[in-house]
């Protein structure tokens, strides 16, 4: 008898399981359909007050009965849920993303992709880049009107907006911009908290002069023609000295001047910042109502939420399901790639910035021989990783130089892909083959830092191995631990990326023998011995520093040329691949531009 | 004892003992079911890199996820590679990652229990708390650390699930001993003057060995599933060796395209292969439980 | 020894063991490869500024200093009572107190673990009883199997799945976070998001809240369950054989009576040794778990870290671990003790 209790009990649970998700299937579906609400929405906001009598109406309903019940409650839910949302469905962007700021929002420290972004949308720089430019190289008057510089291009001088207000209405002048750069420079040497952005403006200006109360003048330590394109980098915030202190980094949580939307001058002001553990939960952006440019129209949606998603699969069902206007950074190329096929969102496709480039340590065997450097380039084989491992997402990249800059050029491809007999008919010289392979190990980065370096690594040491003569060890390490090998210089060939801090040339073309990637190239030894007058290196440096002091893009253009093709010789670091940048929207939303910069500008977005 | 004699030796005694257990209800049949699990899947894996179609590691970047179909019957990768392939040679790494790491928690853990439970006083108070100690330390995240102490490979692998597990066979050899040395004629042997190191091998040690081996099985079953979740975290071999562990974490990302299989499979090997073991644990632990002799 | 002896001793031996974990924390992450002070600068730092950033780490120290500076602000109670958690530093990464960070991820941890132990508990009581009331039919069997089979699933891939079904092909509940970004969650009260929905007669955002939490826990839940019914299954088998039962049902009393007020109460102890030894295995697989389901508790929170080798970060996580575990353990042999009349030790 009392079997037959417990298969009653049984079933009533089993009967009661049912019932409770159809009702929270139900709920979904008609809480999801916020399209229906926008009529409700006009009366809503007048009838705000009425929630708690809406409250108590629930209360009475619920007496009513289980059906009603379910009704009312998602009829509540329905209100409730554009309430919370708090605005009209039209000024406000939702933006979904997988980025998190990693540390602050003070110029002076913030070096994290997403921690520039929000600085664009909330602070004001001297200069910006337009909104499409194809090179980076446009720059507009945004908190300057106009500049000169002088011949040598070591001082430049700026006029600047007039009746510009930071946020809490204090006036914009030369005084603030002279505050900011000696703030920046003064926060490098020893920072009580924390690593000052990497731009090094100590080693480029000497220091700012105020002129006039419109009017600084930069005085610079060299001849240096991107300076503008450092202007408009997010480090060049014109910060608040009220809400800036000259020696000391705003934090993030707990400090009211990291949020508080006095500091800067942009078009909107951060209104919200949650983080939870360290990462970010809510960032709210609000116009600025003493934004300077207001009268053009801009920002054009009033306010912008950001939403936190852990994952790229994760961001991709929130952009399916429509739970965001928009997602950027990141979805992974199968997911975008899927989404075009979509007719419910559009995929928005732009120009890369972001790079992967092959590095080999040269301060011991095997390579530091050359011919064996440019026989494993030349075997190496980009298009199957961007066919495979990017899907075509990515771009074979023959330059440091990405694409539609200044400078680029298709050097590398004069040692081909794959290019087996020039890898072997090298290695042979240098005392390999068939029955004496070359062998090294071949290291990735582990934990995510770069997007698929696991898959990367596999295809490579295929191209590699398929020439017959190579034998690749694959080894893998997590970031810090992959940091750590690089400086300790135990990683025989590694793969490293870079992402630009300004759009020039000049912020690439070093890479070939940046010191700190560790590859020893201009200590080369020869016969055992270092040599710190290494010929090639000293000539690119000489071309580079030729570069960087004069505007003349014609001559700077075949410089940079020049220094790809001693490059090309010397393979100490070799370019593989340029990524693309995608944004996803549910339509409709227009002005967005994906330009070589990677910046979203949101005030241009609007629906 | 020459080779064959030592094999006949175990034969006679395995065929009976396997026959007998199948007399022994429905606890000998998950002991026997189990075992058939586990020879299989070690069987293909060993067998595996010779019968596989195709070779597991080949990219292909016209082949990228593939459906199952005739020629790829369990589908094609993210990179064009072959599942089936991939099914019968991954198995190898969770197998030696988790045999090696029974074997180093065995060999430290109870000889670690026996001595510290029979020796007892500050020394087993002593080794209790560092044991507890260890317990209480989150397993993933002594892995994780000793993963990146000592770099990533099979060996580190098993080392870092061993550190975690070995806790578990010092707890359960620790009560055993502590109830089987009060035994009457462990006694009997102390009085007569025997040696401690005998009383404990030729006495203790021999009554212990049941729930040991329980402890193992569940153990490497365990042991499995870690390796499984450290390679999750980021922490396997590198990506040129075929391993379920991988293609459990890198499928993920390609459930909501739509490519079920290149989770699905591994993941199903996985849990047979778990299973194969917790059946043999849980089967012997049962048929070696008095209290349930009707 | 009576039951108060051996509570005053119990707590007390946890003491060392706590110590011992935090020494362990300590020493290990200061072996790990990968320099804090280097994960900061991208590109060359010079010397005055690694310099610097040591010391604002405060690795500059000799690592005596450090340990004890590190146990000493465990100990500060007036930080304690002016922040709510305990001084466990500053994080090497974003210089916010660590205490803040985790006592803002815990809940998030606590919740999955309370849901999950529910769910464990009645599928595995339930289950275990039922199938011992049934001995060697196919009920059994099955559930046998059930728990056996439950134990060998990896609980990312039982998650996985879960997500395909509900979250991908059904789209009835969210494959990820605690709540539905497009909501604001529940202001905190105690941080766990259903509590506090309903503390704040907020009924939508229980649901919410309930719908994000039902995946994950179902999950760790069945998982953990497995074990449950083995562990009922086997004591109520026993506890059914003895005499005091046989004499209960000659006495006429109800079956269901016999069953749950007589052999299920015998029966629970093991089972709550079992609960406690599930918790820290819960634990464990909660980073599992919180990965999967991008679930922002302290098991995502200590994965993070460690790729910052945030040492202060990961020691603090470490310890509440090892703390929580050491108090459910605590609390179980306790309570063991004082149901079970004849352990004394």
């Amino acid at each position: 008898m009392t079997e037959k209790i417990e298969i009653a009990i049984a079933v009533l649970v089993l009967i009661g399981i049912i019932v409770s998700s159809g009702t929270m299937y139900y709920m979904t579906t008609v809480v999801g359909d916020l399209s229906t609400l926008r009529s409700d929405v006009s009366t809503l906001t007048e009838s705000v007050t009425n929630l708690t009598s809406t409250v108590s109406d629930l209360a009475s309903i619920m007496a009513e009965g289980f059906g009603e019940y379910a009704e009312a409650l998602a009829a509540l839910t329905a209100r409730l849920a554009a309430i919370e949302a708090g605005l009209a469905e039209k000024e406000t962007l939702i933006v979904g993303t997988t980025d998190s700021v990693e540390k602050t929002l003070d110029p002076a420290q913030a070096y994290d992709y997403f921690g520039w972004c929000i600085l664009q949308q909330i602070g004001g720089t001297l200069v910006s880049v337009e909104a499409g430019s194809p090179t980076g190289a446009d720059f507009l008057p945004d908190l300057a009107v106009n500049w000169s510089s002088n011949e040598d291009l070591d001082i430049w001088d700026f006029n600047l907006r007039e009746g510009v207000k930071f946020s809490d209405g204090t006036e914009f002048n030369a005084t603030h911009v002279k505050y900011s750069f000696d703030r920046a420079i003064a926060l490098i040497p020893s920072i009580p908290e924390g690593a000052p952005a990497g731009l090094g403006y100590d080693a480029i200006i000497n220091r700012t002069e105020v002129l006039d109360t419109y009017k600084v003048r930069f005085h610079l330590k060299m001849s240096f023609s991107p300076f503008l394109g450092i202007l408009a980098s997010r480090s060049s915030t014109i910060v608040n000295p009220q809400y800036a202190p000259i020696a000391q980094i705003n934090h993030t949580t707990g400090d009211p001047r990291a949020s508080t939307p006095a500091a800067f001058a942009g078009p909107y002001v951060l209104s919200k910042w949650n983080r939870v553990a360290g990462r970010d939960v809510e960032i709210k952006l609000d116009v600025n109502p003493n934004y300077w440019d207001l009268a053009s129209g801009y920002p054009k949606m009033e306010h912008v939420i950001f939403r936190f998603y852990s994952d790229a699969a994760t961001l991709r069902l929130a952009i399916e399901a429509g739970d965001v206007d928009m997602a950027y950074r990141h979805t992974s190329p199968t997911d975008v790639l899927d989404l075009e096929d979509d007719p419910n969102v559009k995929v928005w496709w732009g120009t890369g910035a972001q790079i992967q480039y092959f590095c080999f340590q040269q301060k011991r065997a095997p390579f530091n021989d050359i011919r064996v450097r440019v026989a494993v380039t030349a075997a190496l084989n980009r298009t199957a990783v961007s066919e495979t491992v990017f899907l075509g997402l990515s771009d074979p990249l023959y330059s440091i130089i990405p694409p539609s800059m200044l400078g680029h050029t298709e050097a590398f491809q004069k040692l081909g892909d794959a290019n087996y007999t020039l890898t072997t008919s090298l290695l042979a010289a240098a005392g390999y083959d068939v029955n004496n392979k070359l062998e090294f190990d071949l290291w990735y980065e582990s934990s995510g830092h770069y997007p698929q370096s696991a898959d990367q690594a596999l295809l490579y040491k295929e191209a590699l191995e398929a020439s017959g003569v190579i034998t690749v060890t694959l080894k893998s390490a997590d970031w810090a631990s992959y940091k750590q090998n690089r400086d300790d210089e135990i990683m025989d060939a590694y793969i490293y990326g870079w992402y630009p801090d300004y759009v020039d040339p000049d912020n690439y073309a070093f890479l070939y023998w940046a010191s700190w990637i560790h590859t020893n190239y201009y200590n080369e030894t020869i016969n055992g011995l270092p040599n710190p007058s290494y010929p090639a290196y000293l000539q690119q440096v000489a071309l580079y520093d030729e570069a960087r002091a004069t505007t003349n893009t014609t001559l700077r253009e075949e410089l940079y040329a020049q220094i790809d093709e001693i490059a090309v010789e010397q393979c100490s670091a070799v370019p593989l691949w340029v990524g693309s940048g995608w944004v996803v929207t549910t339509p409709p939303i227009y002005g967005v531009f994906l330009d070589i910069t990677q910046d979203m500008r949101y005030w241009l977005i609007y629906k | 004892m020459t080779k064959t004699k030592v094999k006949r030796s175990i034969l006679a005694r395995l065929i009976p003992g396997l026959t007998s257990l199948t007399k022994r209800g429905p606890s000998g049949w998950m002991v026997i079911l189990g075992i058939i699990i586990v020879t299989a899947m070690v069987v293909v894996t060993v067998i595996g890199p010779w019968i596989a179609p195709h070779d597991p590691a080949k990219t292909n970047a016209h082949l990228i996820r593939k459906p199952p179909s005739f020629q790829f019957p369990m589908g094609t990768t993210h990179l064009g590679q072959d599942m089936l392939s991939r099914i019968l040679c991954g198995g190898s790494i969770m197998l030696q990652v988790s045999a090696l790491s029974v074997l180093v928690c065995f060999l430290i853990g109870v000889p670690l229990g026996l001595f510290s439970s029979y020796v007892g006083g500050i020394f087993d108070k002593v080794s209790s708390l560092v044991i507890d100690a260890i317990y209480a330390f989150p397993g993933l995240v002594i892995a994780i650390a000793i993963s990146a102490m000592l770099g990533r490979g099979v060996v580190n692998m098993a080392l870092s699930i061993a550190v975690v597990y070995i806790p578990s066979y010092f707890r359960v050899v620790r009560s055993q001993v502590l109830s089987i040395k009060e035994l009457t004629y462990v006694e009997a042997a102390r009085g007569i003057g025997a040696k401690w190191y005998t009383i404990l091998f030729r006495y203790v040690f021999p009554n212990v060995i049941p729930s040991i081996v329980v402890v193992a099985t569940i153990n490497f079953a365990d042991a499995i599933l870690t390796a499984a979740g450290l390679t999750f975290i980021g922490l396997g071999v590198t990506i040129d060796i075929p391993d379920w562990g991988r293609d459990l974490t890198s499928g993920w990302q390609y459930l909501s395209s739509g490519a079920w299989w290149i989770i699905t499979f591994p993941g199903l090997m996985v849990i047979l292969l778990a299973l194969g073991f917790t059946l043999i644990g849980e089967g012997l632990s049962e048929l070696l439980n008095p209290k349930l002799q009707r | 020894m009576g039951l108060r002896s051996y509570i005053i001793t119990r707590i007390l031996l946890t003491i060392p063991t706590l110590l011992l974990l935090l020494s362990m924390v300590f020493l290990i992450m200061r072996v790990l490869p990968g320099d804090p002070v280097a994960l900061h600068f991208e590109k060359k730092a010079t010397p005055e500024q690694m310099e610097s950033m040591r010391r604002a780490l405060g690795l500059d120290k000799p690592l005596w200093t450090q340990y004890i500076e590190y146990l000493w602000g465990l100990v500060d109670i007036g930080y304690f009572w002016e922040h709510g958690y305990p001084n466990l530093g500053k994080s090497m990464q974003t210089f916010e107190e660590v205490g803040g960070q985790i006592f803002s991820a815990f809940p998030a941890t606590l919740e999955l673990a309370i849901y999950s132990m529910i769910i464990a508990t009645i599928i595995g009581i339930l289950l275990g009883v039922v199938s011992s009331k049934s001995y060697n039919s196919i009920p059994d069997h099955l559930i046998r199997g059930f728990g056996t089979v439950s134990y060998a699933v990896p609980i990312f891939f039982l998650g996985i799945v879960f997500q395909l079904i509900f979250g991908v092909y059904l789209r009835w509940l969210p494959t990820g976070l605690r709540i539905n970004p497009a909501v604001d969650p529940p202001a905190t009260i105690t941080g766990l998001y259903t509590i506090d929905s309903l503390l704040q007669g907020n009924l939508f955002k229980f649901f919410e809240s309930l719908k994000a939490l039902l995946l994950p826990s179902l999950t760790l839940g069945i998982i953990l369950s497995g074990m449950f019914v083995r562990m009922t299954r086997t004591n109520m088998l026993e506890t059914l054989r003895l005499d005091f039962v046989t004499a209960a049902k000659a006495r006429g009393l109800k079956e269901s009576t016999v069953t749950y007020a007589y052999a299920l109460r015998n029966a629970f102890l093991p089972i709550l040794t079992i609960m406690g030894l599930q918790f820290a295995i819960l634990l464990a697989g909660a980073i599992l778990t919180e990965r999967t389901f991008s679930w922002p508790g302290l098991g995502t929170y200590i994965v993070d870290r460690i790729n910052f080798r945030d040492y202060t970060a990961i020691q603090g996580a470490v310890v509440m671990f090892g703390l929580f575990v050491t108090l459910v353990s605590l609390v179980v042999d306790i309570l063991y003790a004082y149901l079970d009349p004849r352990i004394r030790l």
